[in-house]
């Protein structure tokens, strides 16, 4: 499927398996995030409260946009 | 002359109704997601509830297990969908009598309401006046009751769907097979390879457009089916056939529990989008964007 | 490639057709059929022709009632949605616009979000938010005709863009020269030429407004209700009178029928977004 480019953003390499533009990883920090909340919701809230794992979510969305 | 007001003047409707019916149910099912929100109950104003709603939701088996019908239910049919709608394509580029009458025939179910084909399946269906569970017990002593059995209800629901939405891809796989260059296949032979490895190294990377093109569309429809099931088995028996869509639809609407259904809806989007972006990156992995 | 024997494809595809027909051909084998006849050993042969069900359905007032209902809607939303998106693609094709792509993008991605999604919160749009005094969206045909304009426009608007796109830019360039207006070029210079284009556009609409199920049971009660919903409720009300049930969904498919011939060439890029052409 042709993906249009929505942001003209220079795509480039991280450690991501695609080539990806800023556009790109905010959205995958995004969804990763709340995939981290859904799992820590279910398995880890017991015994750690959630917002450890917001935090968590922050600095790997910030690690996403900036390295992946 | 041509002043880009007028272009925004006759593109101004579109985006109008897109908006109202499109952006602002999405903005709206994220906002309700949030809330507590029964009509019916004690209190019938919204009630903030932070993720409430979706720590209730990881929890619930019910939903859960709806899900992974779903996705057991589109893994079966893309599967076989993309084998039989390849093979048809396949006997397509041959030329034979009546060509242009078969094909019409085998765009019909194309065309057909979802809820008159689930009408169909289940006319053909029922017991005691439907020809499959008939011939089924008379030829192969099949004990055929999709009110019953969940494995039959399920099958039964795929190959419904199968019937239903192969021809799609035969077509798009034709077109396919069509727009493609017949120089590498020749090559090969004369280089001595074999039907197999025509087919793995040069049939499969030159079809790969197409193929992912069409995986997505179907997958996406598998997703959502809803009017077909919902006729044929009403979700059941028991919840052996209560896909996602099924699920909102059934449980959602008469509790009137709207927080929670938001929250529900918005999940199934999220799954989506996640599937359709893994698949994306699976399929589509290491390669450039275009840009 | 190669061409060999017309044996197999010929045998396999007479095969392909009986199956393709098989469930349609039960529904008008049982359409057929009187109580008594339908019980026992299921033939698959026609055994003689038989009104009364059609005609049952047809005297039934509520029923002409969701038949006249589904007819208005499709109808409705298949000429807004053709004029809308033909003014849309011609404004994307004819005029530089900022960020027309991105918006492009977007206009798509509104078909591909599941329905059941969006069946809750339009529920309660239409029930509580869109309201002016006593007049609600919910139970309306009007209701019903702008929502399906989410899933047809992106859809129309795919299909046209290619026919615009083919349209040559001098035509109306060379008309405007001449001294017509923008209007004029659209009906005169424009509209004939994308006559076919704009045919099969409608005709594919329309089918996909008259199908459409889900959002028209949840989105109405009574007065608005089309005959996909209808069918539905057969089911569940009525329970065991398939003869009735049978003939109704022969009425429902029969548009299907009719307009095969005209639009079958064009399902495909109509049905893949036009990433697949023929």
């Amino acid at each position: 499927m042709d993906h249009p480019v929505v942001h003209e953003v220079s795509a480039r390499d991280g450690f991501l398996p695609i080539k990806t533009n800023a556009f790109d990883r905010g959205f995958i920090g995004v969804v990763f995030g709340i995939f981290l909340h859904l799992l820590w919701m279910r398995f880890l809230e017991q015994a750690i409260p959630l917002w450890v794992c917001t935090i968590l979510t922050v600095l790997l969305g910030i690690y996403i946009v900036k390295r992946g | 002359m041509r002043s880009p007001v007028t272009g925004w003047l006759f593109l101004a409707p579109t985006i109008l109704v897109l908006t109202v019916f499109g952006f602002v149910p999405f903005i709206y099912v994220a906002f309700v997601g949030f809330f507590d929100w029964n009509p019916f109950a004690a209190n019938p104003d919204l009630v903030f509830a932070g993720v409430n709603n979706y720590r209730r939701l990881v929890f619930d088996n019910q939903f859960l297990r709806s899900i992974g019908l779903t996705l057991q239910f589109t893994f079966w049919v893309v599967l076989s969908q993309l084998i039989i709608g390849y093979l048809l394509a396949q006997l397509f580029m041959r030329d034979f009598p009546l060509k242009g009458l078969f094909r019409t025939i085998h765009t019909l179910p194309l065309l057909v309401a979802p809820i008159a084909v689930g009408a169909a399946w289940r006319l053909l269906c029922v017991p005691g006046l439907g020809p499959l569970p008939y011939y089924l017990n008379r030829w192969f002593g099949i004990d055929f009751r999709l009110g019953s059995f969940e494995h039959q209800a399920f099958i039964t629901t795929v190959v419904m769907d199968i019937w239903h939405w192969t021809p799609l891809v035969t077509l798009t796989l034709l077109a396919g097979l069509s727009a493609m260059p017949k120089e590498p296949f020749e090559s090969a032979q004369v280089d001595g390879a074999n039907r197999w490895q025509i087919f793995w190294h040069i049939m499969l990377p030159l079809l790969k457009p197409v193929l992912i093109t069409t995986t997505f569309i179907r997958l996406m429809d598998a997703l959502r089916t809803v009017d077909e099931v919902w006729m044929l088995t009403g979700g059941g028996p028991g919840t052996a056939t209560r896909y996602i869509g099924l699920h909102i639809w059934r449980v959602v609407f008469p509790q009137t529990d709207y927080g929670y259904g938001a929250a529900m809806s918005l999940m199934t989007l999220y799954l989506t989008i996640m599937l359709c972006w893994f698949l994306y990156v699976g399929l589509v992995a290491r390669k450039p964007r275009a840009s | 490639m190669k061409k060999k024997g017309i044996v197999l494809p010929l045998v396999v595809w007479c095969v392909m057709t009986l199956i393709t027909l098989l469930p349609i051909w039960w529904l008008f084998v049982v359409s057929m059929r009187t109580r008594v006849q339908l019980f026992g050993r299921p033939s698959l042969l026609l055994d003689g022709f038989y009104w009364g069900n059609y005609v049952e359905v047809l005297e039934n007032e509520e029923f002409r009632f969701y038949l006249w209902n589904s007819i208005i809607v499709a109808t409705s939303n298949c000429l807004i949605v053709t004029v809308l998106a033909f003014l849309a693609t011609f404004a994307l094709s004819r005029y530089k616009l900022a960020g027309e792509d991105s918006l492009f993008f977007w206009l798509i991605t509104n078909r591909m979000a599941p329905a059941a999604v969006f069946l809750l919160p339009l529920f309660l749009l239409y029930t509580q938010v869109f309201r002016l005094g006593d007049f609600q969206l919910f139970d309306t045909r009007i209701g019903l005709i702008l929502l399906y304009c989410v899933f047809n426009l992106p859809f129309a608007i795919w299909l046209l863009k290619g026919i615009m796109d083919g349209i040559p830019k001098e035509l109306d360039e060379a008309a405007m020269i001449d001294g017509a207006s923008t209007f004029q070029v659209l009906t005169r210079v424009v509209m004939p030429l994308a006559k076919p284009g704009l045919a099969v556009t409608a005709i594919l609409t329309w089918m996909f407004a008259w199908n459409e199920y889900l959002f028209a049971a949840t989105l109405t009660s009574v007065e608005a209700r089309t005959i996909t919903t209808g069918l539905a409720e057969f089911v569940t009300v009525t329970g065991t009178n398939w003869g009735e049930l049978a003939a109704l969904s022969m009425l429902t498919l029969a548009p299907a029928l009719i307009f095969l011939g005209f639009v079958q060439r064009h399902i495909v890029a109509g049905l893949t977004f036009g990433a697949v052409k023929e």
